[in-house]
């Protein structure tokens, strides 16, 4: 199954035989780590839906719920980081290699206001909260998160670096680092998606 | 219409070139990332946690020859040796011995120069020894003793520092197993020849492709579930305490749901090897091919369900039906790949090597393993003998009598692969009657005295028991005395063996159609499987097979 876009790419560049094995390859890989890794976030929502049921409510008696104002805000700025990491990477596949850094630089700092605002609601959790699993997972949860998306946004980082420098051209062969991150922030994002709604929403 | 066009004459000419080379000796202690190597590092040092995992059992068969405390000073010291044989078979044994067959064959036989990903493979690798260490470094600390299990409270208030190494180890070694399978999926959906469809893999590659998809989804749910124990045990959460707040039943579900698809991780690929070892030593074509492949899927997908079998005495009394169903049906698929085997030896003209014995092995006592699983489905029954040796006795038929017997099955059948060299026959039958004899009489009794009710993971038992237990025990030391058979014939058939040459089996999938061991590139062009990977007894494998002859030096042993 090649897209048409992949074989535009084909046409265009003349590639050979290994380096299209290795991009498929990366590609797959990819989709594969992705569909394996959100596993264990799925594991974390599991502890969480499961701890509920110690309790007779949800948030616990005595505690205040979570205010979903700024981690929306915060969901909000990563899904827009995404938008523009992905924006950035369709200009670079066809050469605007400057609109590419301009979009990742937008990209790279609300992905960092996503962390910082994560980071306000991880500290500002309440002692009444974290005298329960209440708190105690919220804070696994985003604490685990906030991991991997500190983890990816320096990976952006360098890439975006290399990028300044002219590493990719925009032929997803040299250019696969650019698009593999985008993935990881794809996948940061989606699995913040999931976190957000079964913290911030189901009660 | 058979297509015979294998571009054997252009291997032949490199084979001439280059001679059969072995990699040297101090290769395999290197960082490589070749597939071949790789995998016999993967296989040796599984081989080594076999003989570590294997004296412990020795250790705990000792300890019972008596319903009373002898080898050991305590309980406690029991509890941490059969914690450390738990752990040890199945995360530093079965599981990586498996992804040994897997490096090393299936590249091979998807005529790939390696696999998808080299550089991740031999890290996947090279994270078994650290996570060995720490996991072994425990036993000499605190040990854990909360079983391989690892079941909270006992594994947060009642065990000491050995268990968070244990965690730590077992967190590496979950890291290695998703590398590794997502490597494997890649290399086998992408790295087919164009003539080789899905529907034309050796079964092998269906089996790997299952396990590996079971792996990478299964297993970061182990991931969660060691982190949680890791912070419950040092940073103060309290998750597993219900006095805080936490649930004991959250581990057990977590935990099951990845150990449960597990249990299909260390068995799936071993009916792979089955497959292919009793269709070439039998020269018969796999009967239902289509439905063995698919059957490997629907194990995958149905053991996802099944996990809360394992809880049955814990679980909320409602669920326990839809999870005893669930569990039967996985008889299913199981019962479709029995009755593959059974078609495909039935009629075949089968020599008896010792590959050929194993996998018969593998099949009478996988059978009685599998009917045991449906028994300890059956709720009723379950909750009588629960806990008690006949779950022993079940887990080990599946384990010993399926995986260990189709490990030693592919030793023999892929051995002169490997080293170029053959494995005495005889050696390897006399191995195969002490393994099963020393399995059947170690492991049947415990049928009987786990009916009778003895319980597991104790070291003084009631005296009534102490006939059976040492008939057990001394079934169990002919079983341990077993593998020294093998290692001798292994490092003997090394050095001394007769030269294997090519194809010795006459076997028509690829792995075959190159010299033996496979050169770096492991083919020197890109070869053409033959139409049908198990197509034995037709004009055109007999043309196909002398072609491989000829290119090769004879290819028969001892050429």
């Amino acid at each position: 199954m090649t897209s048409y876009v992949d074989r535009q790419e084909k046409a265009k560049f003349g590639l050979d035989r290994d380096a299209e094995m290795r991009l498929k390859n990366n590609r797959l890989g990819m989709t594969i780590f992705q569909a394996s890794w959100i596993m264990v976030f799925f594991a974390l929502i599991v502890v969480n839906w499961q701890l509920r049921f110690s309790y007779a409510q949800w948030p616990p008696a005595g505690v205040t719920p979570f205010d979903p104002l700024l981690p929306s805000a915060a969901t909000l700025a990563l899904l827009l980081s995404a938008l523009l990491a992905r924006g950035g990477w369709r200009q670079l596949r066809r050469g605007q290699l400057g609109v590419f850094l301009n979009s990742w630089r937008l990209a790279l700092a609300l992905g960092l206001v996503f962390m910082a605002l994560i980071m306000v609601e991880f500290a500002a959790v309440s002692d009444a909260a974290l005298a329960t699993q209440y708190g105690v997972t919220m804070r696994l949860m985003t604490g685990f998160h906030v991991a991997h998306a500190l983890a990816i946004l320096a990976v952006m980082l360098r890439v975006y670096r290399n990028a300044a420098r002219g590493s990719y051209s925009g032929d997803p062969h040299d250019s696969w680092p650019v698009e593999g991150t985008v993935k990881l922030w794809y996948f940061v994002t989606v699995a913040w998606l999931l976190f957000y709604v079964v913290l911030y929403w189901i009660r | 219409m058979a297509t015979i066009a294998v571009p054997l004459e252009a291997q032949a000419e490199q084979h001439e070139a280059e001679a059969v080379r072995r990699p040297a000796l101090s290769e395999y202690l290197r960082w490589s990332v070749d597939h071949k190597i790789i995998g016999v590092q993967y296989g040796v040092a599984s081989f080594l946690f076999f003989l570590v995992g294997g004296a412990m059992a020795m250790g705990i068969r000792l300890e019972l020859w008596t319903p009373t405390l002898d080898l050991m000073v305590s309980g406690s010291a029991y509890n941490s040796l059969f914690t450390m044989h738990g752990t040890i078979m199945i995360f530093l044994f079965i599981i990586p011995m498996w992804a040994a067959f897997g490096n090393f064959v299936v590249p091979l036989q998807l005529g790939a120069k390696d696999m998808a990903f080299p550089w991740l493979n031999a890290f996947a690798f090279w994270l078994i020894p650290p996570a060995a260490i720490v996991i072994l470094l425990g036993y000499f600390v605190t040990p854990a003793e909360a079983g391989w299990t690892s079941y909270p409270p006992l594994s947060t208030l009642f065990s000491g520092d050995g268990q968070t190494l244990w965690a730590l180890g077992a967190h590496l070694l979950g890291i290695s197993s998703i590398m590794g399978s997502i490597n494997f999926i890649v290399t086998i959906l992408n790295m087919r020849p164009p003539q080789m469809t899905v529907w034309r893999m050796p079964l092998l590659c269906w089996a790997v492709l299952a396990t590996s998809i079971i792996a990478v989804m299964a297993t970061p749910f182990l991931a969660g579930a060691l982190t949680l124990l890791l912070l419950d045990r040092v940073a103060g959460t309290t998750f597993f305490d219900a006095a805080g707040g936490g649930d004991v039943l959250l581990w057990q579900n977590i935990f099951w749901f990845y150990s449960h698809p597990a249990v299909y991780i260390m068995v799936l690929p071993g009916m792979g090897v089955l497959s292919e070892v009793l269709s070439i030593h039998c020269r018969k074509p796999v009967f239902g091919y289509r439905m063995v492949g698919l059957s490997s899927m629907g194990i995958a997908f149905v053991g996802f369900t099944v996990w809360a079998h394992h809880m049955f005495t814990s679980l909320q009394p409602e669920l326990r039906i839809p999870f005893m169903i669930t569990t039967m049906i996985i008889a299913v698929p199981t019962g479709i790949k029995m009755f593959s085997w059974l078609g495909t030896i039935w009629g075949g003209k089968m020599r008896f090597t010792s590959a050929l014995l194993f996998a018969l092995g593998f099949m009478s006592m996988f059978v009685i393993g599998g009917i045991t699983g449906v028994m300890l489905a059956a709720l009723p029954f379950d909750i009588h003998v629960h806990d008690t040796y006949f779950v022993v006795s079940h887990f080990h038929f599946v384990l010993f009598g399926g995986s260990v017997f189709a490990i030693y099955a592919a030793l023999y059948h892929w051995f002169p692969k490997v080293t170029g060299r053959m494995m005495n026959e005889r050696l390897g039958r006399i191995h195969f009657a002490f393994t099963y004899f020393g399995f059947l009489f170690t492991f049947f009794p415990m049928h009987i005295v786990g009916m009778l009710g003895m319980p597991r993971r104790v070291a003084v038992y009631d005296p009534n028991f102490t006939e059976w237990n040492q008939l057990i025990s001394f079934a169990a030391f002919v079983l341990g005395f077993s593998t020294f058979i093998v290692v001798y014939n292994v490092i003997h058939s090394y050095f001394h063996g007769p030269v294997a040459g090519a194809n010795p089996w006459r076997a028509l999938t690829l792995e075959w159609a190159t010299t033996s061991p496979p050169p770096v590139t492991n083919f020197a062009d890109d070869p053409i499987p033959f139409e049908d990977p198990y197509g034995y007894g037709t004009e055109a494998s007999v043309a196909y097979l002398e072609a491989v002859e000829a290119a090769f030096d004879g290819g028969r042993p001892g050429s």
